[in-house]
Parts: structure tokens; C-alpha cells; sequence
């Protein structure tokens, strides 16, 4: 019995005429920007081996992947991120290659979603990674675009359709929290727990566990973590809390990364946290995050992962982010829905003269206008059919003459 | 002027406490109190809009950011788990969570797999776990007391406040799992987007709270 013939899975949909459009828009224009920046773009298959997810630096957890076996029995995912693929093949086919390199995609990743919470299993993607440099400049290049696709989100969406949409790009950076978990004695499970209380801002059970495990200037300085988020006056807090020479190292880099960020920004809000501590991320110093007025979650993420390459035997940095396509398409939607056009022409073939239509459209087609074949002989249907779909003009192909008729 | 701030406040007691610690820094809370049937009540001197909803909603809310905040009990969060900020333990709704079974039950004995009925499976799913403890989990919608009593679950893990239901029932505790009480959550973007409107009311409402336990 077929009894999921007619619907799709769970977290996934079909998209149809505006929204395809819409979806589309976004990923020409963080196309265009990325290709004149010099990216080249990559195609990795939408199936990997689950051995090139199963990674020190970052955990995916299985009942999130999307697993399927292939025809050896082996364990197979529909990729869950694009960075690991990409990585895997700078390690293997582009190890030869010059650095840096400067790679883009525009795909999907899967990645199984609580049930009923309206998240989406199938996420389309578009991204950077920028392979081979540990430079300042380096990361100054990802956040840049990071910057052009949240500042352009709104423009030239189509012809005279401009509006402006607020965005906040967050920077941070992992290192100071490891610095002070390094630093910190506690078992596995409580420095866990710290990151994830961390990473809520739950200030009183971080408080609470910090607490139990005793009174000084490491657990003084986790204490304040999560609430070092904001501007400039940022710095000035963490210096008083983190007197230590490595961290007021990392923050006087991020100082300057921050002033030179607020330098080449217009008009959005640039923000620091350094209490983002994500579990999941193989990032290893700068991490950047990106939102949006009227989306509830960051759009575009990304940062510095410095040690994923050498898993795959090929030990270089790299940066990047990625935009999640359909975040973006779903705040343009708010204020824009694209008009999808009518054909400019409808041509009607007499029986017989099927050829004589075809080449006339072929001809209309390449001075640049939209043509459609009617597939009846009848004129009179023809007539109705253009009214309904809205097509201004009608060509009756007959084996004696072209008749051009306006639709009113 | 810029768009309000939206709280959604799980409906009941918690919506009771919240508008009383709202009242208390001085908001003008009339438009809750008199709100018939309407579910979105605007308190303009803050230029705050309250959200009156169902506790796992309160969450769904503010997980998908169409509520800047809300105030939730740690019970529903441990149960939904959600990705959001939880800022300020408001210290009213307290109760905990605790494993009971029927009196002198002897529960940890034996070898077999024991069965646990409650409201609230992933709760109960990771205490367990956390225990490396296999057990089977019955999902039970009312009276969870019933299920050890008629023989269908060796415990249950639930919501207690005074234990005066599980004492009538000839339950007891076996072990607390955790402490519950009100908590103050916000989306992930919000509290970056509307960093000051929020921390303003976050540390009048930590003043207040603190003032009162000092």
C-alpha cells in the first residue's frame, strides 16, 4: 500500500513559481558577489561516507545525519555541512595546488530536525572558504562578504525594487574560552556543562556549578563570560576580568579586527560576544555570526577552523561562512514577492503550419521576447487562453499569412 | 518610536507572578488584567506587548524569535530543550522534579528493567541516562500517580510541590531530579538586536528579585 505518495518528508518541501524565484535571487546575488571576489565554485556529491563526518573536532550526532548504506553495506550521509567535504577534497585532489584558495558552493545540507517545530531538515546553503592563510587579512576578506550579503539583502532585488533590512554581524572569538577551560579543574562532564550554560547566557546555573567548584580568577572570569557581549565597552570589561597575558593578547587582535570591521561597515550594527561557545563548531578562533530584523535565528555563520584540514592529512588554516539561503529568502519575502511574468507572445499554429510557428517563435525569441506555442488549432480558444494567462499578443501562423492580434 | 517588545508569559500562575514583579518596577499592567479573551495586551508606558500562551508554546515562541521573551518554567524548558538565552531565575513557581514510587518501594533492587511512567519523557529519559540506567518510559497525560498504583510502572518521575498528592496515594519520594522554578528566556537575536531595551529590563527585574530573597 502506498501511503506517502502524495506528500514529502517531513522538513522538506517543493518550491514553486515565487518562492523558487525567490530562492534563486538570493543565490545569484551571493553568487555574483562571491565570484568578484575571485571564488571559484565547487560541486561536492550530496552523499559522503560517514567517516569523513566522524571527526575529533567536531561531533554531528548520528540521530541528526541522514543515513543511507550503500551497495558494499557501507554507511553513507546526505552531507550534513559543506566545510568537511571541501575539506576533504583540498586535502586530497587540491593538495597540490597554490594557496590560498578561494572556493564557493551553493547546496544544500541535511540534518534531521526536532519533529513539529517547523525547522527545516533540507537547508540551502551558499559559502566561502578561504584555504591556506592564518592572516588578519584573511579573516578581514570572509567578514567583508559577510558584511556585502548582509547589507545588500535588500537591494536590487529586481528593477527599482530597493529596500533596506537591519542587520547585526557578530564577531567573537573561541580561544579565550579555552584558554580559561585549560586553565580550569573539573571533570569532562562539568567543563560540558559549563560551555552549554555558557552558551544559553544561564547565568544563574553557570553561577551555581561555578560556585561548587570553588572561588578564583578562573571561575570569577567564566562567570562573566556570557555576559561579554556588545560594543567597544566589551574590551574594556574583559581587560579588567581577564588579567592574563595570552587572553589580553587574543583580545587586543580582536580589538583591532573590531575597529577595522566598524571602519569598513555603513550602516549595520557590528557586535561582540565572547561567549559564543557552540559544542558543535571545529572552529578555533574567530567566529562570526549574522542577523537579520524579522528572522529568529542567525542567517549566516561562520569563522576561523584552523586544525579541520589536518584531519584529512593536510595541515593548513582556513576561513569561512556560510548564508543560509532560505533564512535570507524568508525575510525577503516579508517585504517583496516577485512577479512571476507572462510569456510577451502567444503563437497559434494552423494545422499544418507547425514548422512555420516554430521557426517564427525562434526568431521572436531571439530579439529577446518571451514566446509561447498554443498547442489547439482553434483561434478562439487561443484568444481566451491569452486573456487568462495574461498575454498581451497573439500571432495566428496560417499557411498564407501571420496575423498579429492584441489581447485587450 | 521603536516596535514593542514582545513577552510571552505562560498563562496561569506564572502570568499571575510575572504581572505582579511587572507591576512592582512600575508598569501599568491594566490592559492584562482586563483582557476578556484577548491573547495580545499591550503595556504602553514600556512599550512592552504581553503574549499570553501554553507553556511549550511560551518556548516555540521564542525559539522562532515572534517573541522577543518569555517567562517559562525550568520544567517545560528541560523537557523541550530548546535554543535560546534563559537569563534570570525569577525564583517564583518554585517546585522540583523528583522520582517517586509507592512507599518502601524497593526501587534500585533487583536486575530487571523497571518502568517509569510520566509527563515528562526526555526528562525522565536523561536522568536516567545519566545514571547509565535502562529503563522503559510510559508516557502518561493526567494523573501520573495512578500508574504505580495500578501496577503499570514501578515510579514515576514528575512535578512536586508539597507531596501532599503523593502521600495520600501512598507514594514517596525516592530522589529529587531537579529543582524547578520560573525562568526568564530570550531569543538568541533578540537580546543582540535590542541588547539595551532588554538588559534595561533585565536588571530592573534582577534588582527587584534580589532585593526581595535579601
Amino acid at each position: 500500500m502506498r501511503r506517502y505518495d502524495l506528500i514529502t518528508p517531513e522538513g522538506t518541501k517543493d518550491y514553486l513559481f515565487e518562492e523558487c524565484a525567490l530562492k534563486r535571487i538570493v543565490e545569484t546575488k551571493t553568487r555574483q558577489l562571491f565570484k568578484s571576489m575571485g571564488y571559484s565554485r565547487l560541486i561536492t556529491p550530496n552523499l559522503e561516507f560517514y567517516d569523513v563526518y566522524n571527526l575529533n573536532s567536531r561531533y554531528f550526532p548520528q540521530e541528526e545525519l541522514c543515513k543511507l548504506t550503500d551497495n558494499k553495506g557501507r554507511l553513507v550521509v546526505l552531507r550534513p555541512d559543506s566545510t568537511v567535504p571541501i575539506a576533504r577534497v583540498v586535502a586530497t585532489r587540491l593538495k597540490e595546488a597554490m594557496l590560498p584558495l578561494r572556493l564557493y558552493y551553493t547546496q544544500p545540507v541535511y540534518q534531521f530536525a526536532p519533529s513539529l517545530k517547523g525547522k527545516s531538515t533540507e537547508i540551502n546553503q551558499t559559502g566561502i572558504e578561504l584555504i591556506g592563510s592564518g592572516s588578519k587579512m584573511a579573516d578581514i576578506e570572509v567578514i567583508s562578504m559577510a558584511l556585502s550579503v548582509l547589507s545588500s539583502v535588500g537591494e536590487k532585488i529586481a528593477e527599482n525594487v530597493n529596500f533596506s533590512v537591519n542587520y547585526s554581524l557578530e564577531l567573537g572569538d573561541v580561544r579565550i574560552f579555552r584558554e580559561l577551560m585549560h586553565r580550569l579543574n573539573a571533570t569532562p562532564a562539568q567543563k560540558e556543562e559549563i560551555r552549554s550554560l555558557i552558551e544559553a547566557k544561564n547565568y544563574p546555573a553557570l553561577n551555581d556549578i561555578l560556585d561548587k567548584i570553588g572561588e578564583h580568577k578562573i571561575t570569577n572570569a567564566l562567570k562573566k563570560l556570557p555576559t561579554l557581549f556588545g560594543g567597544e565597552e566589551v574590551f574594556e570589561r574583559a581587560e579588567e576580568i581577564f588579567q592574563d597575558a595570552r587572553i589580553a593578547e587574543i583580545l587586543e587582535n580582536m580589538r583591532e579586527l573590531y575597529h577595522t570591521v566598524c571602519d569598513m561597515n555603513e550602516k549595520g550594527n557590528i557586535i561582540i560576544d565572547l561567549g559564543l561557545v557552540n559544542k558543535t563548531d571545529y572552529y578555533t578562533g574567530l567566529v562570526i555570526k549574522g542577523y537579520l530584523e524579522g528572522y529568529g535565528e542567525e542567517v549566516l555563520s561562520g569563522g576561523r577552523y584552523d586544525k579541520l584540514l589536518s584531519e584529512f592529512g593536510y595541515d593548513i588554516p582556513a576561513v569561512g561562512m556560510a548564508v543560509n539561503v532560505d533564512a535570507v529568502a524568508n525575510v525577503i519575502a516579508k517585504k517583496y514577492t516577485p512577479k512571476i511574468t507572462a510569456p510577451d507572445i502567444l503563437i497559434v499554429a494552423e494545422k499544418g503550419c507547425e514548422a512555420l510557428a516554430v521557426k517564427k517563435a525562434v526568431v521572436l525569441r531571439e530579439s529577446g521576447l518571451c514566446v509561447e506555442h498554443f498547442l489547439e488549432t482553434d483561434f478562439d480558444l487561443a484568444q481566451d487562453y491569452a486573456r487568462t494567462r495574461n498575454i498581451k499578443k497573439l500571432i495566428l501562423i496560417s499557411s498564407e499569412r501571420e496575423q498579429e492580434v492584441c489581447i485587450a | 518610536m521603536n516596535k514593542p517588545l514582545r513577552i510571552a508569559l505562560t498563562k496561569g500562575r506564572l502570568e499571575k507572578d510575572t504581572v505582579k514583579l511587572l507591576e512592582s518596577l512600575g508598569y501599568d499592567c491594566t490592559a492584562v488584567h482586563e483582557k476578556g479573551r484577548k491573547l495580545i495586551l499591550s503595556i504602553p508606558d514600556g512599550n512592552l506587548e504581553v503574549v499570553l500562551a501554553k507553556a511549550a508554546d511560551v518556548i516555540t515562541y521564542v525559539e522562532h524569535g515572534v517573541c522577543d521573551m518569555g517567562v517559562v518554567g525550568k520544567d517545560t524548558l528541560m523537557e523541550m530543550n530548546g535554543k535560546l538565552f534563559e537569563l534570570v531565575n525569577l525564583g517564583f513557581g518554585k517546585c522540583k522534579f523528583a522520582l517517586a514510587t509507592k512507599k518502601d518501594y524497593p526501587f534500585y533492587d533487583g536486575f530487571g528493567i523497571k518502568t517509569i511512567a510520566s509527563k515528562y519523557p526526555n526528562v525522565t529519559k536523561a536522568f536516567f541516562e545519566n545514571k547509565n540506567m535502562d529503563v522503559d518510559i510510559i508516557k502518561i497525560e493526567g494523573s501520573v500517580e495512578l500508574a504505580p498504583l495500578l501496577g503499570l510502572a514501578d515510579g514515576i518521575v514528575d512535578i512536586v510541590e508539597t507531596g501532599t498528592t503523593l502521600k495520600e496515594n501512598g507514594l514517596a519520594v525516592v530522589e529529587d531530579v531537579a529543582q524547578i522554578s520560573a525562568r526568564l528566556i530570550v531569543n538568541t537575536v533578540s537580546l543582540k538586536m535590542r541588547q539595551q531595551e532588554i538588559e534595561n529590563l533585565v536588571k530592573k527585574v534582577e534588582e527587584k528579585i534580589h532585593g526581595k530573597t535579601n
